[in-house]
């Protein structure tokens, strides 16, 4: 797993420079974000195609001309090459991921026998890889409390306590139940943390193309307050020092109460908040009170009788959220504001409800209060998993190293800069996104990438069936090679692997060459990459070889061809697009040993530094972990 | 001993019989003196359930074992020989009059549980009796109705609880009218009509809702001890509001009374709720009573299979039916659509205000639009993800207009999208398909036609409310029968339709069982849930103020301004007091605060009780045992009457 993860990140990083170079360039997200507000209102994956087509139509045929190209070219120097080194480790370090990814590329090998060959009963089966190749998959990079990050890969099954599991594992920390997986939406200077039960890849489809937001691995006292000291929440009428001396005993009765019963009981909460107008830079106080059913206030000489509120809102299809700095921002009388919007809405705009408390007291048990109304007893559920969680983990860390201080020292400083964190793409696309995903390596000239980041809202996955039609346009060129051919050996491409011996990971991600991964970071065609397990993806000269097999396990000739023309282009290209584009990332990557091609850039590390070294910095840390 | 003559009423020789006279002396027990009795009066019968009853003293001689002479019965006493079981109309939360026999010499305690017995209700410590609000006396023919449901007959020796035939107590089955009452018990009552509520009484301050907590009776005591006559009328009502232990296998009878009197709780407006809240009572109320008449039994349906899981199924149906070609078997894989014409309007662009004629495709939890037909299988103008957003109809059936708004969620906000309909049909297909697709769930979803279906059966209710007051009939309930009439004046049926149809489209998909429960706990998540008033005067204070009795707290409502002064909760409760003689309840809480007060609205035996019994109700759960612990529940509640 480690090595995966750290695979991943490596890989991730590689993005990032990418990308971020890119952004520095080309005139980076506004395009591509305008354009698709008229065209989508769902970012989400169905569309692949519509955006494709966007992005790429007009350099599509061109870029693909050129790989192939260049494919050709490198293919048999590299054949060769590689043949010599079939770097046993590599094999190693490999194992685990690729035996159900590449299960999944076969699946879809089989779906396409099925439709010529056809015995009936295989259909069900292939049904059912399909289902299982429809789950999306994002690969998530988690910022840590001490500026470094993890990356990790998240099914859309996936909730978020088995993230934070997941996280747990990673990071050795002292699994109490405050860790949380925070959203934080730079633009709107938002953050939330999510709840366990959620679904993480969901939320994080929303994000736009071009977002900053990230996520964030964090203690946060006030996830599970409630559940500590529900007297704060439930009698917060009563004094300070009453509520202090309460006895464990009455806070059980507290819970047991309000959690435990047919129906869980909202804290009574009514108070004075300041609500920003509407579009206006002022704020009004108004006097709301929390109920089951959503926020009411009391209108202008009414009284304060339940028949005479009036609804602000309803929590069916809202979050909340804490705002950050909004007394500079908005103006706000006091920080302690939070907000209510739709999730997916993730840009200024009226539809967005923005409160004001007079302190940091009142704002927590009104944001508690709300969480409590909108997801009721699941709250509750989560918060005795996390104590089960965490008390098993105590059991553990007393039995067998008291120092257990490792990683969980927060600092709330994030630096975690302004790459695109997480990001990233979708795995579940196999062949058909290969072959669909006219985008490819647009591996040429990099200066033309078009498209900026990776997406994660692009990476649509194209329903299969849809696949297969689009998937004629641009298949001729065969491109599938560049990313496939990559992971498909597995060994280590070429050059790098020596340098760095037995290092696995490392390796790996290398492959794209910046331009070429940049292009595919449009296209959202990076899967590959990620996922070593891709091998199967027949290489160029697959076609034949696929049919026919339709079994899993790809035909492992044909690989060597393909590494070929990545790895070179790879050499080749990245000192001359780092040179040009993005100074900081070559020297970087360098250190790391990664593939002696970075080497190539000199140490002009300019404006990504920051990042760069941060990033450097995580990866070295990993490398003793394992 | 010498001998005397005691005269005693026998009941059952008519009202207008002499008393029969027994020679008897002092130390003659009770018993004797009934065997006497009897042999005298000549009749033969079962008598095991007479008893004597004191009138001056106002007691029952239960203790036959107990001499006269203990009992301190003398000559000039006045005894009637009676049964302890008497008939008495008995008010059900449902609003439905029932006749049955209950035990007029047993504490009202014991009463209520001898009645929930009957009628097959789990922890009847929760129920009470209480004396009914005087009616006004308009009405005659009404008890005409109502009186069809007579359970005297049930021999009371025969009902047990425990074993159900056909879903039924023993003592239901049979005969096709047991059945039928036990129907009215276990099925929620169709929605009353508007008149019917608005003709009730409805309490329009605190002060009136404390009025009917001064009419329980007192559970230590029997009913011939409070003035109870045979065939007087006595409500049955859930008193203390902590349920204990709802299972709606067993607890088919006390799920739906309850349900009934949370919903005359809300219509009457005994409980306060906001428009919104109101609104979501109404469609449950409508969603209960349309389930209910379609699965009389309480059979809670599964929840859906999920799109895809369904979809493989059928595939796969096909496929062993008929070894289809693979291009057949591909095309059974996607899901189905919806296309037709409609007009789309975005308020947003104000550069035309018009609709604009498009052909619709409706896929997934998609639409898209292209010109025309012919061009929708090239690229479309545009495609819409309705995953999220809200959808809210704007109809007016009688002007043809069938509108769908659509608010839909973008990075940027949310988009504001019209779609119009020609028909009927139409809207009642695309309003389901986005109402399924706002909910992430495509066509091929089960709920697809049930949710066209409810969305039909609203808009003929939008037809025929037109003229107002039918009765209230399966298809088309008057929507003024699902809200208290507060908004009858507010708004007009007509009004009222699309407002709790929205709220409905949130719980159309629910089971019989799944909707009650709803009901209820949203009832339960009200601030004023479970709050029993009565107007008492603080020691010291010199007005009145509202004492709010709760199931876990007390609180102290100034009766000037309606708002809560003080809460004080159970547990932080040291002891309370009753002192009888000045009709004073004293209660001491930790941390030295003591409070005291009298009671104005209802005797402070009924306040003690309610205290009381709201501890006796916490401890239930830590007892294991399913019995009831009647004698500590006396202990809490009885009061110097206690034994």
């Amino acid at each position: 797993m480690d090595d995966i993860d750290a695979m991943f990140s490596d890989l991730l990083g590689e993005m990032d420079l990418l990308t971020q170079s890119l952004g520095q360039e080309t005139v980076p997200p506004a395009p591509l974000p305008s354009t698709e507000n008229e065209a989508n209102f769902s970012i989400g994956f169905t569309d692949l195609n519509e955006s494709l087509h966007e992005l790429e139509d007009n350099d599509l045929d061109a870029l693909m001309a050129d790989l192939v190209a260049d494919l050709n070219a490198t293919e048999e120097k590299l054949a060769a090459e590689i043949e010599g080194l079939k770097v046993p480790p590599s094999d190693q370090t490999l194992p685990p991921p690729p035996t159900d990814l590449s299960s999944r590329p076969a699946s879809s090998c089989l779906i396409i026998v099925c439709v010529t060959v056809c015995p009936a009963d295989k259909i069900k089966l292939a049904l059912e890889k399909l289902k299982e190749a429809k789950v999306k998959k994002l690969v998530v990079k988690v910022l840590m409390n001490d500026g470094c990050s993890k990356t990790l890969m998240v099914d859309e099954r996936q909730n978020v306590r088995e993230v934070l599991d997941n996280m747990f594992e990673k990071t050795h920390c002292d699994c109490n139940v405050d860790w949380s997986l925070c959203e934080t939406n730079p633009e709107l200077q938002l953050e939330r943390t999510f709840e366990d039960h959620e679904n993480l890849v969901e939320p994080l489809l929303a994000w736009t193309r071009d977002s900053e937001n990230k996520i964030l691995f964090q203690e946060r006292g006030e996830k599970y307050e409630v559940f500590k000291n529900p007297q704060n929440f439930y009698l917060w009428k009563k004094d300070k020092k009453a509520l202090k001396d309460i006895k464990d005993k009455d806070k059980e009765i507290l819970i047991q109460e309000n959690f435990c019963g047919t129906s869980i009981i909202v804290p009574d909460l009514e108070g004075v908040l300041y609500l920003k107008e509407d579009g206006k830079k002022s704020w009004k106080q108004r006097l709301f009170q929390l109920r089951a059913s959503g926020i009411y206030y009391v209108p202008k000489g009414k009284t304060k009788s339940s028949r005479d509120l009036v609804c602000f809102v309803q929590f069916d299809n809202v979050n909340v959220y804490y705002g950050k700095d909004f007394k500079g921002k908005y103006k706000a009388p006091t920080d302690f504001c939070f907000v209510l919007k739709h999730p997916q809405i993730q840009k200024e705009s009226q539809y967005i409800k923005y409160l004001c408390s007079d302190d940091a007291w009142s704002m927590n048990l009104w944001v508690t209060g709300i969480r409590i109304a909108k997801y009721g007893a699941s709250l509750y559920e989560n918060f005795k998993t996390a104590e089960k969680k965490a008390a098993v983990s105590a059991v553990w860390t007393n039995r067998s190293t008291p120092s257990s201080s490792n990683p969980s020292t927060p600092s709330p400083t994030i630096k975690g800069s302004t790459t695109r964190n997480l990001l990233i793409f979708i795995l579940h696309s196999i062949l058909q996104d290969f072959g669909n995903v006219p985008p490819p390596p647009p591996p040429p000239l990099g200066d033309i990438l078009p498209p900026p980041p990776p997406d994660p809202t692009l990476p649509p996955p194209p329903p299969p069936l849809a696949a297969k039609s689009s998937f004629k346009r641009q298949l001729p060129s065969n491109f599938p090679p560049p990313p496939s051919a990559m992971d498909n050996l597995p060994p280590p491409p070429p050059p790098p692997p020596m340098d760095d011996s037995l290092e696995a990971p490392p390796d790996f991600l290398p492959p794209p060459p910046p331009a070429a991964a940049a292009s595919f970071g449009g296209m959202d065609l990076p899967p590959p990459p990620p996922d070593p397990g891709f091998l199967p993806p027949p290489p160029p000269p697959s076609q034949p070889a696929f049919t026919g097999a339709g079994a899993p396990p790809p035909p492992p000739p044909p690989p060597p061809p393909p590494p070929g023309p990545a790895a070179t282009p790879r050499i080749a290209v990245r000192p001359a697009g780092s040179l040009k584009k993005v100074p900081p990332a070559p020297p970087k990557r360098t250190t790391p040993a990664l593939h002696g091609g970075g080497g190539g850039g000199g140490g002009g590390g300019g404006g990504g530094g920051d990042f760069m070294s941060e990033l450097m910095r995580a990866m070295q840390k990993k490398r003793p972990d394992q | 001993m010498a001998a005397w003559d005691l005269s005693v009423t026998v009941e059952d020789l008519g009202s207008d019989a002499l008393p029969v006279t027994v020679s008897v002396t002092s130390d003659l027990h009770v018993g004797g003196v009934i065997l006497k009795l009897v042999e005298k009066t000549q009749i033969k019968r079962d008598w095991s359930d007479h008893a004597l009853w004191w009138e001056q003293k106002q007691q029952w001689l239960l203790r036959t074992a107990w001499t006269l002479e203990k009992y301190g019965v003398h000559a000039d006493a006045r005894l009637l020989f009676m049964p302890q079981h008497k008939p008495l109309k008995l008010g059900l939360p449902n609003g439905i009059t029932l006749r049955l026999r209950a035990s007029f010499s047993c504490p009202a305690f014991q009463t209520v549980i001898g009645i929930c017995r009957i009628l097959n209700i789990r922890h009847p410590e929760e129920l009470s009796l209480l004396r009914p609000v005087e009616e006004k006396k308009k009405k005659k023919d009404k008890d005409l109705a109502q009186d069809i449901y007579d359970l005297t007959e049930v021999p009371l020796s025969s009902v047990s609880q425990s074993c159900l035939y056909n879903g039924m107590p023993a003592h239901f089955v049979g005969s096709p009218q047991m059945e039928a009452i036990y129907k009215m018990l276990s099925v929620t009552q169709p929605p009353p009509a508007p008149e019917v509520i608005a003709k009730q009484y409805r309490p329009a301050s605190v002060v009136d809702k404390a009025h009917i907590n001064g009419r329980w009776l007192d559970s230590s005591r029997c009913l011939m001890q409070q003035g109870i006559q045979e065939n007087d009328r006595l409500w049955l009502r859930f008193k203390y509001f902590a349920f204990y232990d709802i299972e709606p296998k067993y607890d088919v009878v006390r799920l739906t009374q309850l349900y009934e009197q949370a919903r005359w709780a809300i219509l009457l407006e005994d409980i306060d709720c906001t428009e919104e809240e109101m609104m979501l009572f109404g469609a449950l109320q409508y969603h209960i009573s349309k389930v209910a008449q379609s699965e009389p039994q309480m059979l809670s349906t599964n929840a859906a299979m999920d799109d895809l899981d369904s979809a493989l199924q059928s595939l796969e149906v096909k496929m062993v039916g008929e070894s289809s070609s693979a291009s057949e078997l591909l095309e059974n894989m996607t899901a189905p659509e919806l296309n037709d014409y409609l007009k789309i309007f975005r308020p947003k662009r104000l550069t035309l205000k018009g609709y604009k004629q498009y052909w619709f495709k409706f896929q997934d939890t998609s639409i898209s639009y292209f010109k025309s037909k012919e061009e929708s299988i090239g690229e479309p103008i545009q495609q819409i993800n309705l995953k999220g957003c809200e959808v809210a109809p704007d109809i007016n059936v009688a002007a043809q207009k069938f509108l769908i708004r659509l608010l839909i969620p973008a990075p940027e906000g949310m988009n504001e999208v019209y779609l119009r309909c020609e028909n009927e049909q139409q809207y009642a297909q695309w309003m389901a398909a986005c109402r399924l697709a706002s909910k992430g769930k495509s066509l091929a979803d089960s709920s697809f036609q049930s949710e066209i279906q409810s969305i039909r059966s609203f808009l003929a209710m939008q037809k025929t409310n037109s003229h107002g007051n039918a009765p209230a009939s399966d298809e088309s309930i008057n929507t003024h029968s699902l809200v208290s009439p507060r908004y009858h004046k507010k708004y007009k049926p007509k009004q009222l339709t699309p407002r709790i149809l929205d709220a409905y489209q949130n719980v159309a998909q629910l089971s019989l069982t799944d909707a009650v429960m709803r009901f209820l706990q949203i009832w339960q998540a009200l601030p004023d849930f479970g709050l029993s008033y009565v107007v008492v005067r603080f020691k010291g204070s010199r007005k009145d103020e509202v004492l709010g009795i709760a199931p876990n707290r007390l609180i102290r409502i100034d009766l000037g301004v309606g708002d809560v002064v003080k809460t004080w909760r159970y547990n932080n409760m040291k002891q309370w007091n009753v002192n009888w003689d000045i009709r004073q309840v004293a209660i001491e809480f930790e941390g030295n605060v003591n409070i005291a007060f009298s009671c104005v609205t209802a005797d402070c035996k009924i306040v003690h009780e309610f205290i009381g019994g709201y501890i006796f109700m916490s401890t239930r759960s830590r007892e294991k045992s399913d019995t009831l612990n009647a004698e500590l529940f006396h202990k809490l509640t009885g009061g110097h009457e206690a034994l």
